[in-house]
């Protein structure tokens, strides 16, 4: 069990973050660049101090700025730390790189079968300049599984390798997190690799966390504006009784619209309807990703086919989450007893 | 300061290829080729200037090589001290870790750049026997002028600045996520400056060494001045120039060469090689 309760004074804001993530669990830290994520990790490996605020790790305290103090050094924290640089030790093979942390009990053949299972058994006697990227990741966290450390932080690893590569090394981690049962974190600012890896995303923002739940969750149903914007809500239409208004409603009160949460045609049993002239259109993944204008605004909805440029095209938003003038989150107007 | 390895022979070939294809590359080689050759212009003309019969004639005279004893003497003392000194200088400027970092790095360049003869000049002011260090040395029966103290002060004046900022870009070279991870990995400070900060910047300190020795191997400026005896090679070479000419001189001249050259060019053989292995 992690827990972790910081605060960091930053240079533009003040963080202040409290999570708990048990052993096995993973949770992902999913937010903007600069919202603080990777500070947070820093703070419980023991890089930086935070000016108030405790971190636990299996009941012992590594972290205590209150009385009695207590600030127990990287080196004794036993904290597996995994950034995007794998930073290998390049003077050292990559057995002596995966034995450098040697755990009692962690012999040459614990290291060849960690060198097995992570699929790098045959390079032991190569320098890390010798690997490709995503081997040299394979490494670093082979090295980390052999020091035995008591939690795995990932600070956005794969950003940068090919999406392929991603997928085996998030899947391998994922195996590894329940095998050993250990707590672990992801920092991520893409919603896709968070969504890949966690049981538990709490979305970050400007030193904040604004919500925590299940990643589905997160994303069905956004705490406030602020969280629907970086889940992916790209829109936000007013609405009052159920209906799109005209532009500049006096409601208030606007409905996210997800381009990934939309059907084609009328369903009003399912959500909002809204119509209106197809103003682009272009190809994206399977499908297309058109800009529909209603409401005033241009709404970018991503449909599986084609509709008619130039036409009027009426599609149902799937049990859009509405948000009041202020952004925090409301009921749908139509559910408000009147 | 940085020591780059040679390029692999192949890719050598097609650089030159390339090279020779237009007028300007040519003209570029050619002015190369010149300043290639003027730098080694001397120790050619050195070889070519030597015979045999001259070299073992005027080391045979009796006491001809004691110089080359004190000069190696010296110069050992001089780079155990720089080690001791100048690596946790160079480490703390590497890591910005000491305050107002130009100030410090002002220090080392200043005996970077005073002449070593100004060097010498005002070294008699501050260690000479009238001054306040002087007495003190005085009071346990040292001199700092004219002693062997004197020509290794000298020698460590005009070799630190090449030392302390080879060793710093040496330092700064190893990347500090590197060392992070090895404390992450469970190593106090110590251990990760043992197992990762020192190997990784071995090659460089070789190299800073290397040049500080050859450095102090040839300091003449302000040994002339502050350490006139013992001789050492270099001040043999300006004396036996005065007293019997150039001919007499020359031996030592390669004497100097043969002493001073061996530990940097095998800290340049071995550092490219290190450094080749780690690319891969």
């Amino acid at each position: 069990m992690l827990e972790a309760d910081v605060e960091v004074d930053r240079r533009e804001f003040r963080l202040s973050a409290a999570f708990g993530v048990a052993a096995g669990e993973r949770l992902a830290l999913f937010g903007p660049s600069g919202a603080g994520k990777t500070t947070i990790l820093e703070a419980i490996a023991g890089l930086l101090e935070p000016r108030r605020g405790t971190v636990v790790l299996n009941g012992r305290v590594l972290t205590r700025t209150a009385a009695p103090r207590r600030d127990v050094p990287p080196w004794q924290r036993r904290v597996g730390l995994l950034r995007q640089d794998p930073a290998l030790f390049p003077h050292l093979s990559v057995r002596q790189n995966l034995a450098y942390a040697p755990a009692p009990g962690t012999g040459r053949e614990e290291i060849a079968q960690i060198a097995d299972r992570l699929g790098i058994g045959g390079m032991l006697d190569d320098r890390p300049a010798r690997l490709s990227g995503g081997q040299a990741h394979r490494v670093a966290l082979g090295r980390l599984l052999a020091s035995r450390c008591d939690t795995l932080l990932l600070d956005e690893p794969y950003t940068g390798l090919d999406a392929s590569l991603r997928r085996d090394l998030t899947d391998l981690v994922r195996e590894l997190v329940a095998g050993r049962q250990v707590p672990s974190v992801l920092v991520a600012h893409e919603l896709d690799a968070a969504q890949a890896f966690a049981d538990r995303m709490a979305v970050l923002d400007r030193g904040r966390i604004l919500q925590l739940g299940p990643p589905a969750e997160v994303v069905a149903a956004p705490a406030s504006r602020r969280v629907a914007e970086l889940v992916g809500y790209r829109s936000f239409v007013p609405v009052a009784d159920g209906v799109p208004l005209p532009r500049g409603g006096p409601a208030g009160v606007v409905a996210g619209v997800h381009p990934d949460r939309v059907v084609a045609g009328r369903q009003p049993g399912r959500g909002v309807v809204l119509a209106g002239p197809v103003r682009s259109c272009r190809p994206s993944g399977a499908g297309w990703e058109a800009g529909v204008e209603t409401a005033g605004t241009l709404v970018p909805v991503r449909l599986r086919e084609q509709p008619a440029a130039g036409r009027d095209f009426e599609f149902t938003v799937l049990d859009p989450p509405c948000f009041g003038p202020d952004g925090t989150r409301v009921s749908r107007p139509e559910e408000v007893p009147t | 300061m940085s020591w780059a390895a040679s390029p692999p022979a192949q890719l050598a070939g097609s650089a030159l290829r390339r090279t020779v294809r237009s007028a300007g590359g040519v003209a570029s080689l050619a002015v190369a080729a010149v300043i290639w050759l003027a730098l080694l212009g001397p120790v050619i003309t050195l070889l070519a200037h030597l015979s045999w019969h001259q070299v073992s004639t005027a080391l045979s005279v009796p006491g001809a090589l004691d110089p080359l004893v004190v000069s190696v003497e010296s110069g050992a003392i001089t780079l155990g001290v720089l080690v001791l000194l100048g690596t946790p200088l160079a480490w703390k400027l590497a890591r910005g870790s000491l305050p107002f970092p130009r100030f410090w790095e002002a220090g080392v360049l200043c005996s970077l750049l005073l002449p070593p003869l100004v060097i010498g000049l005002l070294l008699i002011f501050m260690v000479g026997p009238y001054t306040p260090i002087g007495e003190l040395l005085g009071r346990v029966h040292l001199s700092a002028t004219n002693t062997f103290l004197a020509l290794v002060i000298a020698e460590v004046y005009e070799s630190a600045p090449y030392y302390v900022l080879g060793a710093q870009a040496a330092f700064a070279a190893v990347e500090p996520a590197i060392e992070e991870q090895a404390a992450l990995l469970g190593d106090r400070p110590s251990r990760v400056a043992r197992r990762v900060t020192l190997p990784l910047a071995a090659p460089g300190l070789a190299m800073a060494l290397a040049v500080a020795w050859a450095r102090a191997m040839g300091a003449f400026g302000a040994v002339v001045i502050i350490a006139y005896h013992p001789f050492g090679i270099p001040l043999q070479i300006w004396t036996t120039l005065q007293e019997t000419g150039l001919p007499t001189a020359l031996p030592f001249a390669l004497v100097l060469l043969v002493v001073a050259l061996p530990l940097p060019l095998a800290a340049y053989i071995w550092s490219a090689r290190a450094r080749g292995r780690r690319r891969g």
